[in-house]
């Protein structure tokens, strides 16, 4: 246990390093979810008050904004994954008598304390331009902790592509997987406005109630409600995906 | 021979199969405690698969692989903790410093947090990096991150080091370092050594015992002397001119009816002729080689070398590859 504990702290901290290290891979990943924040926002603010009936547009697609950047960023650990791979080091790190779950969850771990640092700086940014949280400060934390586990989740998707394929273009497509999802959620309007069809696949997309949970702590407050339902999808999500790079590391290392 | 079992590093009929090949195809040994056991033997014959079975990396096809008792596939965890390992690619990081590699790998090994510090200025000082060690590995020379790599095995202070050709590409002081590193660790902590290697006199310097290695099979085994004994014979060789098939060939005929041949074979442009007291026997060949009508271009006259050893064993000479040496070997300036 103690091993367990040892091993995926220290490689938790080698892989927020390895962030610290190289920041031009961040850049991309900042850029992007910014530039649709603002063509988003530039293309319909205007109709949403009277379209949808809200005001402040902005907040509205501020944890769009925060979703496609933690997605991103956490791709980034399938990708460093494969690189282990090629190099070697992943050897060395199966050659040593560490529980192998600590190369997993160190990787898993790394990826929320970086999706937080990372929407921390998006939440900043875009906080100039909306009308702030309506949830007061302690909304803030709770965004930036939400995004930090659907982090930890969306992680476990790049992760069990990078070891069950050993490639490293394969993990970095495990980021395309996450526009499905997120045209599939209420990104740009409120389900209650979706075709039935549409209402339903949105009903039964994790992502739909990370975004409703955040929404309602910026539009609205604390609504407990919502945030119980933005935990349980993460949570679910996370169990799945957690689950599948757990299965990818015992056939890589069987 | 020790049963594979009590032994420091044991194998019964060890094999493993890919796709398309037989990568090891049988393999028994047993290393005794204490012992420098070379496994010696050309590119893709098997080395690295074995060892990478032995160091629980890869599963066996059949046969089971002991490490001071404790069985490879059963018992995988516990034999992590007891060796110590550098494969034929260093697997490094490049974005950690030399420093926080072999700090991180000690940690992972279970050396306490107290005593890392120390025993990270200790490898750091034996492999020779301590300038380098708060560089990025990016930056370091192949020869420094084979230096590295080696550091890293040991850091856990293992009795049981197992070392893919550990200076396949290293400069001949880099090698030579690299040798008297291991033997100083057999000699003042009896730690035992599985060392592969493509180099014969890297096999004759620093193995107890040694055993070839060709297409996945044990084909000859014991220490150095011994086999080199087992040739019974010095090592006559006469260079003529190939193209002559029947003059070689009425030449081989004559030399087979020689007192105290042991062998003759051919190779290129070479009559090898294996006979006791060579260089009384000397005269008569050269004059037996001239009178099938055949031109002398050059003699010598050789005590038996692990590579008669390997020739006799395997029919050929072993060749190093000659464009093998890894990036940047060699020089010591960053890339
Ligand atoms: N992962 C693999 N998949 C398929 N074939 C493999 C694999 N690893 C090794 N082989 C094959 O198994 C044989 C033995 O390879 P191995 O790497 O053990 O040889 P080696 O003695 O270490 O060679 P070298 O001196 O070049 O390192 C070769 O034919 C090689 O092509
Ligand atoms: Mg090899």
């Amino acid at each position: 246990m103690t091993a367990l504990v040892i091993g995926t702290y220290q490689l938790a901290w080698r892989a927020v390093r390895e962030t610290i290290r190289q920041p031009g891979v961040e850049v991309g990943n900042l850029f992007i979810p910014l530039f649709f924040f603002f063509v988003t926002v530039g293309a319909i603010s205007n109709i949403a008050a009277p379209a949808f009936g809200i005001e402040n547009y902005e907040a509205f697609q501020l944890p769009v904004a925060i979703t496609q950047g933690v997605a991103g960023a956490a791709a980034i650990s399938g990708v460093a994954i494969v690189k282990d791979i090629e190099s070697g080091y992943f050897d060395k790190l199966l050659l040593t008598p560490m529980p192998r779950l600590a190369i997993v969850l160190g990787r898993l771990i790394a990826d929320g304390i970086r999706c937080m640092a990372f929407t921390s700086i998006i939440v900043a940014v875009l906080s100039v331009f909306t009308a702030g949280m309506a949830a007061g400060p302690l909304g803030y934390v709770v965004v930036i902790a939400l995004a930090g586990l659907f982090g930890v989740a969306y992680s476990g998707i790049g992760v069990t592509i990078g070891l069950r394929t050993g490639n490293a273009q394969a993990a970095q497509a495990g980021f395309l997987i996450f526009f499905p999802l997120l045209f599939l959620s209420p990104a740009f309007a409120p389900k209650e406005f979706f075709d039935p069809w549409m209402e339903f696949l949105a009903s039964i997309n994790p992502v739909t109630y990370l975004l409703e949970g955040m929404r309602t702590l910026a539009l609205d407050g604390w609504e407990w409600d919502n945030l119980a339902g933005a935990l349980a999808s993460v949570f679910g999500l996370g169990v799945v995906t957690a689950g599948l790079a757990l299965w990818a590391l015992r056939t890589r290392t069987a | 021979m020790t049963a594979a079992r009590d032994a420091a590093i044991g194998a019964e009929g060890l094999v493993r199969d890919f796709p398309a090949v037989r990568a090891v195809d049988g393999i028994d040994l047993a290393v005794e405690r204490g012992q420098v056991f070379g496994f010696l033997g050309a590119n893709g014959s098997g080395k690295t698969t074995t060892i990478r079975m032995l160091t629980t990396l890869l599963r066996p096809t059949a046969g089971r692989g002991y490490v001071d008792g404790l069985d490879v596939q059963r018992e995988a965890s516990e034999v992590r903790r007891r060796i110590g390992v550098a494969l034929q690619e260093a697997g490094l990081d490049d974005l950690q410093t030399g420093r926080e590699l072999l700090a991180l790998q000690g940690r992972l090994h279970g050396v306490r947090r107290g005593e890392i510090a120390a025993r990270v200025d200790e490898l750091l000082a034996i492999v020779d990096l301590e300038d380098a060690a708060d560089r990025r590995i990016g930056t370091y020379s192949g020869g420094m991150q084979r230096r590295l790599d080696l550091a890293s095995a040991l850091v856990h202070r293992p009795g049981i080091v197992f070392l893919d050709e550990p200076t396949t590409g290293l400069d001949p002081i880099s090698r030579d370092a690299v040798w008297r590193y291991v033997e100083q660790l057999n000699r003042d902590e009896g730690v035992t050594f599985f060392l592969t290697t493509q180099y014969l006199e890297e096999a004759d310097r620093l193995a107890d015992e040694v055993a070839i290695i060709d297409a996945g099979r044990i084909v000859a085994q014991g220490s150095p002397a011994d086999l080199k004994a087992t040739i019974g014979a010095d090592v006559v060789t006469i260079h003529v001119d190939a193209d002559d098939g029947a003059g070689i060939a009425r030449a081989l005929l004559r030399i087979e009816e020689l007192d105290g041949l042991e062998e003759v074979r051919t190779l290129d442009d070479a009559i090898v002729v294996y006979i006791t007291d060579g260089s009384r026997a000397i005269a008569r060949l050269v004059t037996v080689v001239q009178e099938s009508g055949l031109d002398v271009r050059e003699v010598t006259l050789a005590q038996p070398t692990l590579d008669d050893v390997f020739l006799r064993a395997t029919g050929r000479h072993l060749e190093v590859d000659a464009e093998a040496p890894s990036p940047g070997a060699g020089e010591e300036e960053a890339r």
